[in-house]
């Protein structure tokens, strides 16, 4: 038993980080302009240094690696606020690949195309009411529900109305389902939803610590009554509360991609534990960075609103806070 | 990565399960006074007779020698067989005998080592004063060298069970010149020592209930060779062994309490009826603490996974203050879940009692507020307040 990465793994993080620390450091958000973001920019290289067959089998075209190694790297992709775009090419990928679709699933790999992502509406619309991410000019479209996951053409929704996205970085649609998806896998072919939920845990926990860093940092320069202002107490504790919270939030991501990988039925009870333990910490800590910045974390010009907006979009995707709690309390009893 | 445990350790876990389901004791755990010493020691000396008592313990002592992993699998399984907490023995078994066993010289060893495993001694904790509380090391208690006895008087506070117990781990002054963290002594106290007096001290569980003691020391005399790790060395002797267990023990509050969510979740349905939960705020603080559970117990593998690869120990404090969190609002939720019935406070159903207890988790061996100061300033090197 050992919850750490082992020396491999930690290679693998380490290259992402080094490429995401030159090629998509935060302040890249900011100076891409109001709206939108340019991390289809990165697909390409992403694809090619194959972070997106991480956890995919090699006979079925993938790097043959474990959840383990994709918890990882989602966990790096949130720390860096990477587009959700990268759900859609690597679930996308996972979909052709079990699908059969291979020549598909290698375009998705290598990057060069775009994958939105579909999110119901929930209450907020009707059964057939979508929110699209980042499909503006996206190929497809990923939809992952409790039955399955499937890839979309984007012409199988209609009324696509472009609305303003309260995570700005996001490109954010309004849409009616109304065709056939292309390619298609069920629930029984593939664990796509509780992967899709654990990663997006991996993710979270990376936003969590991206803005635990950020506040930590920021109360190490910042002074005010001649010292830092890490050193009165109600900040330092405030800081102290993030890490607690984003350490408990990054074990239960890695004991969720462990279950998963040995194919245990806790799966999906320790996937949607992994989101709303992590969810709840990245807006929690996104707020709490806010607070620690003063007026200057209430600015467009800090980054720290990224990270409070990409926390609920987090939170959003795939079952909110509130649905998952629902769901968590429907599973037996887990090991 | 990984969650397997070896061929071996899975053989300790099902010997271990074996002996627990055969030997755990049925009757409830008495919560206080001569009957509560009792039950802590017989179950203690059956677990030693057993061969399972101080998994981590050297075997020169009666113990299994075994590393982190195994002492949390004993845990876990320990847990799981719904054995109860000795609570009596835990300073002997964490704190008073860890620190012996680093520190003492070999006759320290010999005397007292074995009595703490096989159940025959119990040990308590003289380390807070009425004025030295979170800053421990102002303590006062003075203890002057006279031949080769050290006299003592002064008085310490909060001593749990120190009305049931033998032996005391003691902290006391004996350079008074010195820097506060240079003029102390780790002392082993024997609890029959003439010019010792005790106060009880009841809790806010219910009336009647003791659990801790204040000290007084007048003139009471222990012999020179009672001090461990050498004259004014006692807060690096008291320091290396707080942590000793970086947290093992702690899974089996873990997954009690986990068992516990479960068991507030059956009783909320029957309570409230099954849809009662869906959409309920009981039912979303309920969901959340069955995550938080998770988090929490997977908080425990990341602890023993970090020791394992030498990693500070003061990464340990972040799941320690979690988990303490966690805990009062597992109990203030079991306790809003009865509803009005809470405002009962029965014997027999412990709903109510562990409610109360639970607003000691943040106050007992370091309060949150400490370990916060200590996570911003060791964990995340934060400037000193
Ligand atoms: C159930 C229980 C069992 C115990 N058993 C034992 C035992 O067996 N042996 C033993 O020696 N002791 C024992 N203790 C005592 C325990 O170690 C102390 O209560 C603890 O260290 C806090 O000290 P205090 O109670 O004096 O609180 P204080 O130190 O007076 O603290 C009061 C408040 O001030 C805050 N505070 C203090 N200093 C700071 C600071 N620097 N920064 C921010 N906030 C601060 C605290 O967090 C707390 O909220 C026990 C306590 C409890 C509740």
């Amino acid at each position: 038993m050992d919850l750490l990465p082992s020396d491999d793994q930690q290679q693998i993080v380490d290259t992402i980080k080094d490429f995401l620390r030159n090629e998509a450091p935060v302040d890249r958000l900011r100076e891409f302009g109001a709206i939108g973001n340019p991390d289809a920019l990165l697909w390409p290289q992403l694809g090619e240094l194959g972070f997106f067959a991480l956890g995919l089998p090699d006979d079925r075209g993938g790097v043959g690696l474990s959840a383990a190694e994709e918890m990882l790297a989602f966990q790096q992709f949130g720390y860096h606020l990477v587009s959700p775009g990268i759900f859609g090419l690597v679930l996308g990928a996972r979909i052709a690949a079990f699908a059969g679709e291979d020549a598909l699933r290698d375009e998705l790999l290598a990057g060069g195309i775009k994958v939105g992502l579909a999110n119901s509406r929930g209450a907020a619309g009707a059964a057939d009411e979508y929110h699209l991410f980042e499909a503006e000019e996206a190929a497809w479209v990923l939809l992952v529900s409790e039955e399955g996951a499937a890839l979309y053409p984007r012409d199988a929704f209609s009324e696509i109305v472009r609305v303003n996205s309260t995570d700005s970085a996001l490109v954010l649609e309004r849409a009616k389902l109304s065709g056939a998806p292309r390619v298609a896998i069920s629930a029984e072919t593939d664990n796509i939803h509780d992967r899709a939920l654990m990663l997006m845990g991996a993710y979270a926990v990376g936003v969590s610590e991206g803005a635990r860093d950020l506040a930590v940092d920021y109360s190490k320069i910042r002074e005010q009554f001649g010292k830092p202002i890490g050193a009165f107490q109600s900040i330092k504790h405030v800081c102290a509360d993030m890490a607690i919270r984003s350490e408990a939030a990054l074990c239960q991501a890695s004991f969720a991609a462990l279950v998963m990988d040995e194919g245990s039925p806790d799966t999906p009870f320790h996937a949607t534990a992994s989101k709303i333990v992590a969810c709840e910490t990245a807006v929690r800590n996104a707020a709490d960075c806010i607070q620690v910045h003063g007026a200057f974390g209430f600015t467009a010009e800090a980054n720290v609103h990224h990270y409070l907006k990409r926390a609920h979009v987090a939170d959003m995707m795939w079952g909110s806070l509130r649905e998952q709690r629902r769901r968590i309390l429907t599973f037996p009893t887990p090991a | 990565m990984d969650l397997k445990f070896t061929a071996e350790d899975q053989k300790f876990r099902e010997e271990a399960r074996e002996w627990l389901n055969a030997n755990v004791f049925k009757e409830r755990r008495p919560h206080g006074g001569d009957e509560m010493r009792e039950y802590d020691l017989a179950w203690q000396k059956c677990q030693y007779d057993g061969g399972w008592a101080g998994v981590s313990w050297p075997e020169e002592y009666g113990g299994m020698g075994l590393g982190l992993t195994r002492q949390l699998i004993w845990y876990e399984e320990y847990a799981r067989a719904n054995a109860p907490d000795n609570h009596l023995c835990f300073v002997g078994l964490n704190h008073g005998g860890p620190t012996i066993i680093a520190h003492g010289d070999a006759d320290q060893k010999k005397e007292h080592l074995r009595s703490i495993l096989s159940g025959e001694k119990i040990w308590c904790q003289g380390f807070s004063e009425p004025n030295a509380g979170s800053d421990l090391a102002s303590l006062k208690t003075r203890a002057y060298v006279d031949g080769n006895e050290l006299v003592i008087t002064g008085s310490k506070i909060w001593t749990s069970h120190g009305h049931l117990s033998d032996m005391q781990e003691l902290l006391v002054r004996t350079d008074p010149e010195a820097p506060k963290h240079k003029g102390i002594s780790w002392v082993i106290f024997d609890m029959n020592t003439p010019g010792l007096e005790l106060r009880p001290i009841e809790i806010m569980t219910a009336p009647n209930h003791t659990h801790f003691v204040q000290c007084f020391y007048d003139e009471a005399r222990v012999p020179l060779k009672n001090v461990v790790g050498g004259l004014n060395n006692g807060w690096s002797v008291a320091m290396s062994t707080l942590g000793f267990e970086r947290g093992t023990a702690q899974i089996k509050d873990q997954i009690r309490y986990a068992f516990l969510v479960e068991e507030m979740i059956a009783r909320a349905r029957e309570r409230y009826g099954a849809a009662f939960l869906d959409g309920d705020e009981f039912g979303s603080r309920l969901a959340q603490l069955r995550a938080d559970m998770a988090a929490a117990r997977a908080m425990t593998y990341m602890v023993v996974s970090r020791a394992q690869h030498d990693v500070s120990p003061a990464m340990a404090s972040l799941m320690r203050a979690m988990v303490g969190q966690v805990q009062q609002r597992v109990r203030r939720l079991a306790f809003d879940i009865i509803g009005a019935d809470g405002l009962e406070n029965p014997e027999d159903d412990d709903w109510v009692y562990f409610y109360l207890r639970t607003y000691a988790t943040t106050i007992a061996a370091g309060t949150s507020q400490i370990q916060r100061n200590i996570i911003g300033e060791r964990v995340l090197g934060l400037p000193r307040s």
